[in-house]
């Protein structure tokens, strides 16, 4: 069963500007499934359109065409938000709040019951780490300590399907293996993982199979039996089948 | 209901964090100014300069910080992107419009709250004498403050700049305390279609003759069908502004 379906979805950005119109192609009927229980990575360029697939699954964008369906039920779904957890790239946090009050307000947010709430807040900012800093302003956090903050409130209600969108650009080498260790522990436990990412390497450490976004379209889907095990095949396939559509141009040596 | 009350807590206790309680500190400075001013004046009038200065002060610093506020309410989290984690989460976004609003209005309620108690004192403390009803004159000035926040709130997610929407709140704040006068020079014009655009703009402007107690202090405690229409009108005009502000949001991508 799938947990997640594109169906030939388009997403068209339009901006006006002194009466001029301007238009961008985010999404260009790009067709994907991703099955419950997997770890799916979406690889691309910047501008390849992995952000606003993401964006369109969160209900934050709609469709220009074409359907995009979660856990069975059509999105936007009010509903099906409380089944998934959601971590941006960077932390999109209320830094005037300490953490304990940041992961409650979340915890509420997502229809936890009061009663057990609070002990469910307790051990999130146990599990991830922040303990010690439970109770100091999200202003006094570090960056490792932010990212750790938002992924404690995309997990806190348990959701089903976990969307992280680029979730180790700009961490440090230990904090990307404890993403990873995160990401595996998650698939353990019978989650689906989405996640985003510019970083071959990663993905191919922790997914079952991955999608090629390139020009708003998935140019390619692969599994793990593609690469596990033959060097560079992963960056190779990637290579092949991205084009550019930033306007620059390649490095030229020599 | 519960996440309505999620988010008005968070609103209450970032505003608290941040700026609402200089109002009272700069409310102090100008009471204490006054204080010493109005004792130069004759001893008969020295209670009734307070009183009209003391509530006026609390009115114009609360009307500062709800316009203030109200309008940085959305944009700044629009800004910060914090609106992204609240949003893919299970929240309808006038719940969240709702929770925001009231979170602000309670913040300025109680700055007002505390102003009003700190001017009343000082008036008992140069012997004022009780003719009319102080809560009431403060209800009033609350219920004005009510309809600006709701009014600002809206012009910020219509206008979608911040300046834009304070000059035009500014401008609405002056308006609505001429609306009689709108009126009359719409009866006056002589010109059918323009008698009926200063009409239609009378009444879409907040019309504040409907809390203007303070005019008719020595009257004493007006008749509660009064006071009760004061109350309908309010709460009708923050409905109309927080609806069609919750409109404008739900059109809105992020």
């Amino acid at each position: 069963m799938n947990a997640l379906s594109f169906k030939h979805v388009g997403k068209m950005y339009r901006r006006s500007h002194l009466g001029r119109v301007s238009e961008t192609v985010g999404l260009d009927g790009l067709d994907l499934d991703v099955r419950q229980g997997e770890v799916f990575g979406l690889l691309g360029l910047n501008g390849s359109g992995k952000t606003t697939a993401i964006k369109l699954l969160m209900g934050l964008h709609l469709p220009t065409k074409g359907a995009v369906s979660v856990l069975g039920r059509s999105v936007p779904d009010i509903e099906i938000l409380a089944r998934i957890g959601y971590a941006p790239e960077a932390a999109y946090l209320n830094r005037s709040l300490t953490g304990r009050e940041n992961l409650r307000l979340f915890a509420a947010l997502s229809r936890l019951p009061a009663t057990g709430r609070e002990e469910r807040v307790t051990d999130m900012l146990k599990d991830v780490g922040l303990a010690h800093a439970a109770d100091k302003r999200l202003s006094e956090y570090s960056k490792g300590m932010l990212q750790r903050a938002s992924l404690a409130q995309a997990l806190i209600h348990d959701p089903e399907l976990i969307v992280m969108d680029e979730p180790v650009t700009g961490l440090d080498p230990l904090a990307i293996k404890e993403v990873r260790a995160l990401i595996l522990w998650l698939k353990g436990k019978g989650k689906t993982v989405l996640f985003s990412s510019h970083d071959i390497s990663e993905v191919e450490k922790v997914c079952d199979r991955i999608g090629i976004l390139s020009g708003g379209r998935l140019a390619r889907v692969m599994a793990q039996d593609e690469w596990r095990g033959k060097p560079d095949a992963l960056e190779d396939a990637f290579a092949a089948s991205v084009k550019r559509t930033d306007g620059v141009g390649e490095i030229r040596l020599g | 209901m519960g996440t309505i009350k999620a988010v008005f807590d968070y609103t209450l206790r970032e505003h608290l964090r941040h700026k609402v309680w200089l109002g009272c500190a700069l409310f102090g400075l100008v009471m204490v100014a006054s204080a010493l001013l109005a004792s130069a004046l004759a001893r008969d009038e020295r209670a009734r300069v307070m009183l009209d200065l003391g509530l006026a002060a609390n009115e114009a610093i609360a009307l500062v910080s709800v316009v203030f506020l109200t309008v940085h309410l959305i944009l700044q989290e629009v800004e910060s992107r914090a609106v992204f984690l609240i949003l893919t989460h299970p929240v309808k976004r006038s719940n969240y419009l709702l929770g925001r609003f009231l979170g602000t209005l309670a913040a300025v309620g109680l700055g007002m709250g505390a102003m009003g108690l700190a001017h009343w004192a000082l008036l008992r403390l140069l012997g004022w004498p009780v003719e009319g009803s102080y809560l009431l004159a403060w209800s009033c000035s609350l219920a004005k403050i009510a309809i600006m926040g709701a009014l600002s709130l809206f012009l910020s997610l219509a206008l979608t700049s911040e300046a834009a929407a304070m000059s035009f709140s500014v401008f609405f704040w002056m308006l609505g305390h001429f609306s009689a006068e709108m009126r009359f020079l719409a009866q006056k014009s002589g010109n059918a279609l323009l008698g009926a655009a200063i009409t239609a703009f009378s009444h879409a402007a907040p019309d504040f003759a409907h809390f203007n107690y303070r005019d008719a202090w020595h009257a004493g405690v007006p008749d509660p069908g009064w006071a009760l229409a004061a109350a309908v009108y309010a709460l009708a005009y923050c409905g109309a502004c927080l609806a069609l502000a919750a409109q404008v949001f739900d059109q809105k991508e992020f």
